[in-house]
């Protein structure tokens, strides 16, 4: 499997760097000669001022920043032909790389994909011209769609190998990016250029007041998306910081169990990923198991903090604490996709659990993985009375308990989890005692 | 020289509110007094104007190097690369179109005879023609520029906002963000 990854790095590499850079040179010798004759002087200080200008009036998207260049270069071949294309994409690396510290493969690499989208635009667009029957405003349409797609494509090879990634995945990332605001850019050109070719240079002023209509809003848009964005992100915290408190709340009322909520919810995020639910669920896991035993709160202190074993009575009410949670985070009205994590994490796989006696698949897959995270816990963490568990037999112990108490798959799960950990690892999160997450998530990661 | 760009960049500066405070402070003057002295040099010696112009780009550009954390001096280096390509690859002399010299209100003579210390004439077997001076200037003071020679307005527009503590920053420009660096 190795080398083969290798191999094929090592042609995109090839492709890329040679590639890329030899095709631009070709494709510039060939412009060339365009630029040397005498009527496209004028043609080409034009569009340099254009790129100039282009060059510095960028759109701001949520989470990219395009600049117009691209519809300039396009307007460019459709009026003139792919050597202007080329001449701007020159003028515009020209610039950058005076202005910016650049890396001079990945610029070389940039203008070639660049040009060669150029170069092939423009070869379509002199091939669709001798169809007589086809009109210029439909040919444009597809040629912008072509341009976007080229660009796209060899955009992607480039970032792809240089950042090592798969080049489909950047491709599909890239385009859901930007796709829709980029078209509408060489769309624009394209619709200015026709209406140039025919009105001459008046209607770029209402196209220039489009555009920077257009741009002014996206900027309002995406300024405001940005600050939405900012506000969720607080709120996540808060959450997070919220529900930590309650976890820690618990456990400091239950002197057997320091960090126990934090443990629980640290074992089931690392059971939901083994299993690879997508991350907002595992984080949803993660806050269920944070908060599981929040009902605690409604024993009393004799009972929880009881030394020695319960009476049935005083184990009835230990019981409660499912339904007390339950009640109280369905009151506090939030946090509702959190409910089966606390209600039902005491469930048993054959129906012998509490509160509800669900069976099997019945108890959500929450409260499957949360009921082995926390029988696992329960059994390593020491206790004042009582040491815990070493971690081999607690596994046993689950492994015994796979099918009846345990979901059989989860467990196994779980199992092979563990033992991918190190003697120091385990040891790390069994006695961390919830001072702080951080603490937790360095020693792990 | 610049000197209605520079007119022009002034004046916009003062609209914009831009005042001299402080000078900005360049490194190695002494490379760009050089480079004048060199250009001076050049007219007095028609014959070795060439070898002097070229000396003077060398010594220019290494001021620009040195003061390369402007921006306007990046912007400087886009123009000088450019009209450094077409002076050097047609033997130290930029090529002037005479189509659009005429023109202007200047005696052709020396240019065409191989006397002026600057320019030659543009034929079809000057190279990179569309670098050399082709571009009839009409405005404020008439005259034929090349394309390298808009980035060196464009340079000499940013420096003197710079200089007047009213910068403009491309970069942030380009990034989508205001444009004025400092007040």
């Amino acid at each position: 499997m190795q080398p083969k990854v290798s191999l094929q790095r090592m042609t995109k590499g090839i492709v890329v760097q040679i590639g890329f850079v030899v095709a631009a040179i070709l494709i510039l010798y060939s412009s060339l000669f365009e630029w040397q004759s005498r009527e496209h002087w004028g043609v080409l200080v034009a569009y340099t001022l254009l790129t100039i200008l282009s060059t510095f009036t960028p759109v701001r998207l949520s989470n990219t920043i395009l600049t117009v260049n691209n519809a300039v270069i396009f307007s460019g071949i459709l009026l003139f032909g792919t050597w202007i294309g080329v001449w701007c994409a020159v003028i515009e690396a020209l610039i950058i790389a005076f202005l910016v510290r650049v890396n001079p493969v990945k610029a070389a690499v940039n203008i070639g994909q660049l040009v060669m989208t150029i170069w092939t635009v423009g070869a379509l667009k002199d091939w669709l011209i001798t169809f007589d029957s086809v009109s210029p405003i439909l040919s444009d349409l597809f040629l912008a769609l072509v341009y976007w797609f080229v660009n796209l494509v060899l955009c992607g090879l480039g970032i792809s190998y240089f950042y090592n990634k798969d080049w489909v995945g950047t491709i599909k990332e890239m385009a859901k990016g930007f796709t829709s605001t980029y078209l509408l850019l060489l769309i624009l050109a394209g619709v200015g250029s026709r209406l140039v070719e025919s009105y001459g240079l008046m209607p770029l002023i209402p196209m220039m007041a489009a555009f920077v209509t257009i741009s002014y809003v996206f900027h309002h848009y995406y300024s405001s998306v940005q600050k939405l964005q900012q506000k969720v992100e607080e709120i996540k915290t808060f959450n997070h910081r919220f529900l930590t408190t309650m976890a820690a709340s618990i456990d400091a009322r239950d002197h057997y169990t320091s960090g126990h909520s934090q443990r629980v919810a640290y074992w089931g995020r690392e059971i939901a990923r083994a299993i690879g639910l997508p991350s907002d669920k595992v984080e949803e896991i993660y806050f269920g198991g944070i908060l599981h035993d929040i009902g605690k709160i409604g024993i009393a202190d004799e009972i929880l903090n009881k030394k020695g074993k319960l009476t049935p009575e005083e184990y009835d009410k230990i019981k409660q604490h499912t339904v007390i949670g339950y009640e109280i985070i369905l009151q506090a009205g939030m946090f509702h996709e959190l409910l089966p994590a606390i209600r039902s994490h005491h469930e048993r796989i054959d129906g012998k659990g509490y509160p509800d006696g669900l069976k099997g698949l019945d108890i959500p897959l929450m409260a499957r993985i949360l009921a082995i995270s926390d029988a696992f816990d329960a059994m390593v963490a020491d206790r004042p009375y009582r040491k815990g568990l070493p971690v081999e037999d607690a596994l046993q112990e689950i492994r015994r308990g796979a099918g009846t108490q345990f979901d059989s798959e989860l467990a196994e799960q779980f199992i092979r989890v563990v033992n991918q950990l190190s003697r120091e690892e385990l040891e790390t999160i069994i006695q961390h005692d919830g001072q702080t997450e951080k603490q937790l998530q360095e020693a792990i990661h | 020289m610049l000197l209605d760009v520079i007119c022009v960049s002034f004046l916009v500066a003062l609209i914009r509110g831009g005042r001299i405070k402080e000078l900005p402070k360049f490194y190695k003057v002494g490379l760009l007094i050089g480079s004048l002295v060199l250009q001076a040099c050049a007219a007095f010696f028609p014959s070795l104007s060439g070898i002097f112009i070229s000396i003077s780009y060398v010594l220019i550009l290494g001021f620009f190097l040195f003061n390369r954390q402007f921006e306007d001096m990046r912007i400087f280096m886009v123009g000088w690369f450019l009209n450094a390509l077409a002076i050097w690859s047609n033997r130290g002399k930029m090529p002037i179109d005479l189509e659009q010299a005429k023109r202007l209100p200047y005696d052709l003579e020396p240019v065409i005879n191989g006397t002026n210390f600057k320019h030659s004439v543009l034929t079809e077997s000057s190279n990179l023609p569309f670098l050399t001076d082709v571009i009839y200037m009409p405005s404020i003071i008439p005259r034929v520029i090349s394309i390298g020679d808009i980035f060196i307005m464009l340079g000499a527009f940013l420096l003197v906002q710079r200089l007047m503590n009213k910068p403009i920053s491309l970069l942030q420009l380009r990034e989508g963000k205001s444009y004025a660096t400092k007040s």
